[in-house]
């Protein structure tokens, strides 16, 4: 236990292993971020086209949404990271943080779209012909009543994938990218199996303390929204 | 002083290879409380659904006052069809003032000011102002069902359509409902009732329309159709039903 101690006091006062970790976990950040920020929207995009009334103009965009959607949740993540790193951006000197970030995007805009579209289905029909037999328009009716009312049942299921995207950016250091994973693994090798111990328990805690803070502020947004339910 | 409200021709409605009503003829005239009778899954509901497009109809024509029904214009003529669900479909995000202010603000008919002030009035009436904040989950069935009443009210329409009003409904709060829609009625509004309620509609109806498999079988008054009814089907129906 001494030893522990005295490794994690080592990581903490060299200052090119707390580089490496800030760097790595920066990287993390930085395309979590910009993932999920793709995802939401484009994820938000391909549900309301998979939401939209049938028509004959919509055939199309919701084929091509579904078929998407079905290629993305039914091949594995690293390798669409491997076909967008060495097929689709296999162009030298090209960003390897943008690949990243647009492998990262795409995946969860599928995901995204699963838990928008399910959310919004889930409010009850009788809604809407609330809003119909008043004279509403479709567009107010989903902006003031639907949308408000799956923003409550999307929250959750959102919270859980944006911490699954966080988490799961840990396999670009298969492509060789320096992230919070890789800073870890980096810094515990060259010495003994042992020396990887206290690194990766610090990089699990970096993880940890991001997604609980994530969780928390869901929670808090959560419990907001689902005011009108209270009752009495 | 025949004018026609509603005017149905050769409505048909299919869900599939489910043909739920094959061709019924119909005319609402200004005044009339025409109540729609029949056994479950004869359309009655689908019928009365079509009638403002909640229900894209498969076939026929549908006219308001003289105006062919579209999809472009329903959304307008809505504002003059007041409908009250079987599961009251009050707004669950929305605070009981707002559920009744929503549509006649939006839709420009009356500011904000005034239109709280009618829905406060309504409220009164119906003794729910003090659930003015209140969101729909904190309400009792029966209290619904009548906030959802005075919503329909709030746009002035010139007919009410009422979709099962009271099944869904608790014995007690089933009175309170119908002696809400007696009040309506006595202040001259048309309108069109499905009901299971077999005493209600005898004492409320101006007609019966009795609707079986997807068509008009029969339509008198109360009391033709309840002391003299004509078809084999209708005897049947009264016979279980009384």
């Amino acid at each position: 236990m001494d030893n522990f101690f005295n490794k994690l006091v080592e990581l903490f006062t060299t200052p090119q292993y707390i580089d490496s970790l800030l760097h790595g976990f920066l990287l993390t950040m930085q395309i979590s971020f910009f993932a999920i920020i793709i995802g939401l929207v484009l994820g938000t995009i391909i549900a309301l086209i998979d939401t939209a009334k049938k028509s004959k103009w919509m055939v199309l965009p919701k084929f091509i949404c579904r078929v998407y959607v079905t290629i993305i949740r039914g091949t594995p993540m690293a390798l669409q990271l491997f076909i967008m790193f060495f097929v689709i951006f296999a162009i030298r000197g090209f960003p390897q943080i943008i690949i990243a970030i647009l492998a990262f995007g795409f995946n969860s805009a599928a995901y995204t779209a699963e838990v928008i579209r399910s959310g919004i289905q889930s409010v009850d029909v009788g809604q809407t012909e609330a809003g119909m037999a008043l004279g509403l328009s479709r567009f107010t009716i989903f902006r003031r009543i639907v949308a408000p009312q799956a923003i409550k049942n999307i929250i959750p299921a959102l919270g859980n994938e944006i911490i699954t995207v966080i988490k799961e950016t840990a396999i670009v250091s298969m492509v060789g990218m320096y992230d919070l994973n890789m800073a870890a693994k980096d810094i515990g090798s060259g010495q003994n199996m042992a020396s990887y111990i206290v690194p990766m328990f610090v990089a699990a805690l970096f993880y940890l303390a991001v997604i609980y803070l994530i969780t928390f502020v869901i929670k808090r947004i959560e419990k907001t929204l689902r005011k009108s339910e209270r009752r009495a | 002083m025949d004018e026609k409200i509603i005017r149905v021709k050769d409505l048909k409605k299919e869900f599939g290879e489910n043909k739920v009503l094959r061709g019924v003829n119909f005319e609402l005239g200004a005044g009339e409380r025409v109540v729609v009778l029949g056994p479950s899954g004869s359309g009655k509901s689908t019928f009365l659904r079509c009638i403002n497009r909640i229900e894209e109809p498969t076939a026929g024509e549908v006219y308001f006052s003289d105006t062919l029904i579209t999809d472009k214009n329903i959304q307008k003529i809505r504002q003059d069809i007041g409908m009250v669900f079987q599961h009251f479909n009050l707004i669950n995000n929305l605070t009981v003032m707002k559920n009744l202010t929503l549509a006649p603000v939006i839709l420009k008919l009356m500011n904000e000011e005034a239109a709280e002030k009618k829905a406060r009035g309504l409220l009164k009436h119906i003794d729910l102002l003090g659930k003015a904040e209140a969101y729909p989950a904190s309400l009792s069935g029966g209290q619904k069902q009548r906030i959802a009443i005075v919503r329909a009210m709030m746009l002035n329409p010139k007919v009410m359509l009422f979709d099962e009003p009271t099944s869904a409904l608790d014995p007690e709060s089933i009175g309170d409902v119908l002696s809400l829609i007696r009040e309506v009625a006595k202040a001259g509004m048309t309108m069109m009732i499905v009901t299971h309620e077999m005493n209600f509609a005898k004492e409320i109806a101006t007609r019966i329309v009795f609707v079986d498999e997807g068509r008009i079988i029969e339509e008198g008054t109360p009391k033709e159709f309840f002391e003299h009814p004509k078809t084999l089907r209708v005897k049947e129906f009264l016979e279980k039903v009384l």
